[in-house]
């Protein structure tokens, strides 16, 4: 049997920087994952935040990559972070930048299929020298122990078994890794959010001039009040170089009381009015083709009018971006900016002239996706780790996510960076005993991203209260006054956070994480306070079977999913929340069609789930 | 442990892949937009080289034949297989050769290569009109043992062996496998069903190692490429091109598997009377050899 010093399992954002960290210390390491390539099963929102807390000390993305700054694929550093309330067609937006900045050295739009190509191109140059390196399309099925020499053997579905000293398991907010050794048990409904989020298209410099930012800046927005369909939680809007995330993340016990379909939830922010308006361009609009036609003629009308839409994005695209310009310009296929913009004009008349295709407003999706987020507040792993196995990110429940805090990849990252350091201890010392685990598991117990979850950071809170404090006081009833009290009373802002003190951080969650925080407050701000906006046009909304046709998959034809049990309550809701429609119910049976999944883990609670075999399912293009 | 060297033969073809098809409006194909690219049992071929690559640290060199654009071919072939020498045998006496006059070529190129080749594959065929006789007939030029139909293979560098599967039919059942050994050289034509298999961390390591190698190569491929022209080649020239090309072409037709002459017969190895049997065939055998 081959035997390998370490191996990372799972390869999003913490696993490849534990990687790269036992790289960097000159620690030989493998790691597995299950996407056939690096990136193409992450999901995220996603800002990627660098901090410098008070007190205590963080190992933030730069510093496990050195060239981070200057060569990663970064979208935009967001300078703008917005929350608006919503009712209706009316908007109340409160201005939390300086909550986004808050202990922070940057926050950048990111989105995690490049970012992790990229952390893992760096991972691996590193790991390649020391005899290590990453092996993608493998998804490992279990681990045992070597009683005598206490290493552990890992099987796969693709590979021979082979034998490490020790695992970091970073496999992921469903780990399997931390249920089959018995870890952990699965994350409950209250310990999750069900992320969805979409991808809309939007050219570089339209997105400069409807968020009003420049080229090196950025935007976030986020929605709270109607658009939450009285769910806990609410919804996001983030800028990236040519792209726009769109999505909305809630509770999963809320979205289990009161089910809606993931897509409807999504559908809903878009069309709110604001996002309407944010995310819409100008579209081609197919010609009808005339029936009567003969079938070559349709044909060759079809070929026709694909090939020019697509030449007219693609031009355009580049049109609208400076580097895009330049790259036209460069290739030698025109002389300069009027030479593309008088091209574009000309493709434009040929599309309306000889196929009739006619322009209009709307939006362009790009590609929907879901998974679930782990709220660290209630589901961090007390003990971190499982014998010789060290559990980091979402495999070990360790975002932090509060209000508007939300923060997943840089935890990750620094964990990974946490464990891997107590790896090469272990290495170093050669013991692998439990002293590896607890000398991983005080070392996290130390980071701020831990100590920030069990007290209440005032000057955070002064930040939203402040935020807050043009709200006049007499605008909301007695029925929903706690938060609105504490926000808009000078008096009571003052005692607000002397208030948060003594009720504790534990009593304080479910106040700020309530119906009335997330839902009905914000829908009265809007409604008593907000402006009126009016979408200009109605969004073509893609039926979620588009969605799931339009995505990228391997399938399997083994089920990586078994129901247990097909007429249990929380499987019947199944068919609703499963954000790819992979249930249906028929007579009081609940089925599963495992081929349109996309690994969001939702189902997980009451089936036997597993991630697809190596390379098989969904593979996200942005992610 | 010795070296392996390995060339694959591979070919430009027509790309018939969804959106490079380039139609005339009145629906027939249009030749001259029509994009062309590696042929795809070229592409598999690469692949079985990348294998030795992998496994054995081999050195892989691509030829081909064909007109000066065939040298995205070439690209796309050290794409999959890593090569580190890629030869474009261009030249305008090799036009209008069949099967013969291409095996011509490719033997000169394969003989003048800087190190002597161990294995040779080519694909089972063309997708674009070819019968799938210039690899048996380089092979023949060259004086290696053919195997045909190899869908999959390995190598002991200490007794230069090699060790393939086949993919035939026997008596008349079509995907029968036959395993057989062979010592190097040998020319290998690859089954269309060929896959590498790496089971091994370290297989998957070295793949890993080799496959971003092999991209960093081919965007780079003309540092690796060299083009001969007939001269340069010194090939004979009435071997060559049209001289050199026997075939009159009247009609098409598929390629069948190849059958297997030989029969295979149980022996019981209990029994010494079967034993005694045995020894006599291989005494029969070996006198029937010639020894080069
Ligand atoms: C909609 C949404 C919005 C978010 N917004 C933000 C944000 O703005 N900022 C922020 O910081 N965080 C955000 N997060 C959270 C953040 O995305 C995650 O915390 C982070 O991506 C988790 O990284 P990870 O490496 O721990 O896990 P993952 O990225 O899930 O990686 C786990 C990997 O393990 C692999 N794997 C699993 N099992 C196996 C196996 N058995 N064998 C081999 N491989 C396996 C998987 O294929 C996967 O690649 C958001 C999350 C969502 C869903
Ligand atoms: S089947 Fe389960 S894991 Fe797959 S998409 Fe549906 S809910 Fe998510």
């Amino acid at each position: 049997m081959e035997k390998y010093d370490v191996a990372v399992i799972g390869g999003g954002s913490a696993g490849l920087a534990a990687l790269k960290q036992l790289s960097n210390l000159g620690k030989q390491a493998i790691l597995i994952e299950a996407g056939s390539k690096i990136g193409s099963k992450n999901l995220s929102g996603g800002i990627l935040y660098s901090k410098k807390p008070k007190k205590g000390q963080v190992t933030n993305v730069e510093q496990v990559y050195e060239n981070f700054l200057d060569d990663a694929p970064l979208e935009r550093k967001i300078t703008k972070y917005i929350l608006h309330s919503t009712s209706k067609d009316k908007v109340y937006s409160m201005d939390l930048t300086a909550a986004h900045d808050y202990q922070a050295n940057f926050g950048y739009s990111v989105l995690m299929n490049k970012l992790n190509s990229w952390f893992a191109k760096q991972a691996q140059e590193s790991a390649e020298k020391l005899g290590g390196g990453i092996i993608p399309g493998v998804h490992v099925k279990s681990l045992s122990w070597n009683e005598q020499t206490g290493t552990i053997i890992i099987q796969t579905d693709e590979l021979d078994e082979f034998e490490v000293k020790a695992v970091i398991a970073a496999d992921g907010v469903n780990s399997e890794i931390a249920e089959m050794v018995g870890a952990r048990k699965k994350f409950t409904t209250e310990q999750l959010y069900q992320g969805v989020k979409v991808i809309v298209k939007l050219p570089e410099e339209i997105i400069d001039e409807r968020f009003a930012i420049s080229s090196d800046e950025g935007a976030a927005h986020l929605f709270a009040g109607d658009i939450t369909l009285n769910h806990i939680g609410g919804g996001f809007l983030y800028t990236n170089r040519d792209t726009l995330s769109v999505g909305a993340v809630y509770h999963l016990d809320s979205l289990i009381r009161n089910p809606a379909e993931p897509y409807t939830l999504i559908d809903t922010l878009l069309k709110n009015p604001m996002v309407s308006e944010f995310i819409k361009d100008k579209v081609p609009i197919k010609p009808d083709i005339d029936k009567n036609l003969s079938q070559e003629e349709k044909l060759r009308i079809r070929f026709g009018v694909a090939k020019l839409i697509k030449t007219w994005y693609d031009i355009r695209e580049a049109n609208f971006s400076p580097s895009g310009r330049e790259r036209l310009i460069e290739s030698g296929k025109y002389k300069d900016v009027e030479d593309i913009q008088s091209t574009l004009l000309s493709i434009q008349e040929k599309m309306s002239e000889k196929f009739g295709v006619t322009f209009g407003t709307d939006y362009l999706e790009d590609e929907y996706g879901a998974k679930l987020v782990p709220d660290g507040k209630r589901c961090r792993m007390k003990k971190p780790f499982f014998k010789n196995i060290l559990f980091i990110g979402d495999a070990a429940g360790r975002g932090v996510f509060v209000g508007p805090r939300i923060e997943g990849i840089n935890v990750g990252i620094d964990d990974g960076v946490h464990a891997a350091n107590a790896v090469a201890r272990a290495l170093d010392k050669n013991d692998f005993s439990n002293s590896l685990g607890e000398f991983y598991s005080k070392s996290i117990e130390h980071s701020p991203y831990t100590v920030d979850m069990k007290q209440i950071d005032k000057d955070y809170l002064k930040i939203f209260l402040d935020a807050a404090k043009d709200v006049p006081t007499d605008i909301i009833g007695v029925r929903y006054g706690t938060i609105l009290k504490m926000m808009s009373s000078d008096t009571f802002r003052g005692i607000a956070i002397k208030f948060a003190n003594i009720i504790g951080y534990d009593k304080l969650i479910p106040i700020i994480e309530s119906e009335e925080t997330y839902v009905k407050v914000p829908t009265i701000l809007a409604e008593k306070l907000g402006k009126s906006i009016s979408a200009s046009y109605l969004p073509t909304i893609p039926p979620i079977a588009d969605r799931i046709a339009n995505l990228n998959y391997n399938d399997d034809n083994l089920a990586h999913i078994k129901v247990l049990n097909s007429s249990s309550e929380y499987m019947k809701k199944m068919v609703i929340l499963c954000p790819s429609k992979c249930y249906s119910e028929e007579g009081g049976k609940v089925i599963i069609q495992h081929e349109g999944c996309i690994d969001c883990g939702t189902c997980s609670q009451e089936t036997e789930w597993h991630h697809p075999r190596g390379e098989k399912g969904i593979h996200y293009q942005y992610g | 442990m010795g070296t392996l060297n390995i060339t694959v033969i591979i070919k430009l073809e027509p790309d018939f892949s969804e959106g490079n098809v380039s139609y005339n409006p009145d629906g027939t194909l249009n030749r001259a937009e029509t994009k062309n690219t590696l042929g795809p049992h070229s592409g598999i071929a690469a692949h079985a080289a990348f294998f030795g690559r992998v496994m054995y640290d081999a050195k892989v060199f691509i030829v081909t034949m064909g007109p000066p654009i065939a040298d995205l071919a070439l690209q796309q072939a050290q794409q999959i297989s890593d090569a580190e020498e890629l030869h474009l045998y261009s030249d305008r006496l090799f036009a209008g050769a069949d099967t013969l006059g291409t095996a011509e070529v490719l033997r000169v190129g394969i003989e003048k290569m800087p190190h002597k080749m161990d294995i040779v594959f080519s694909g089972h065929r063309a997708s674009d009109g070819e019968t799938g006789q210039t690899g048996p007939q380089t092979a023949w030029k060259l004086g290696f043992t053919f195997l045909g139909n190899v869908i999959s293979y390995s190598v002991d560098l200490e007794t230069r062996t090699i060790r393939a599967k086949r993919l035939i039919s026997l008596q008349g059942s079509p995907n029968v496998v036959e395993e057989v050994e062979a010592p190097l050289p040998v020319f290998i034509s690859i089954d269309p069903t060929y896959k590498s298999n790496y089971d091994a961390v370290s297989q998957r390591l070295a793949f890993e190692k080799y496959q971003k190698e092999a991209i960093q190569r081919a965007q780079n491929f003309k540092d690796y490429l060299k083009v001969f022209n007939a001269k340069e080649l010194g090939v004979d020239e009435t071997l060559v091109g049209l001289p050199g090309s026997p075939t009159i072409v009247y009609k098409v037709e598929r390629v069948p598997k190849s059958t297997a002459t030989r029969r295979a017969e149980v022996i019981d190895g209990t029994d010494p009377e079967q034993i005694r049997k045995v020894v006599t065939k291989m005494k029969e055998a070996l006198s029937a050899m010639v020894i080069k």
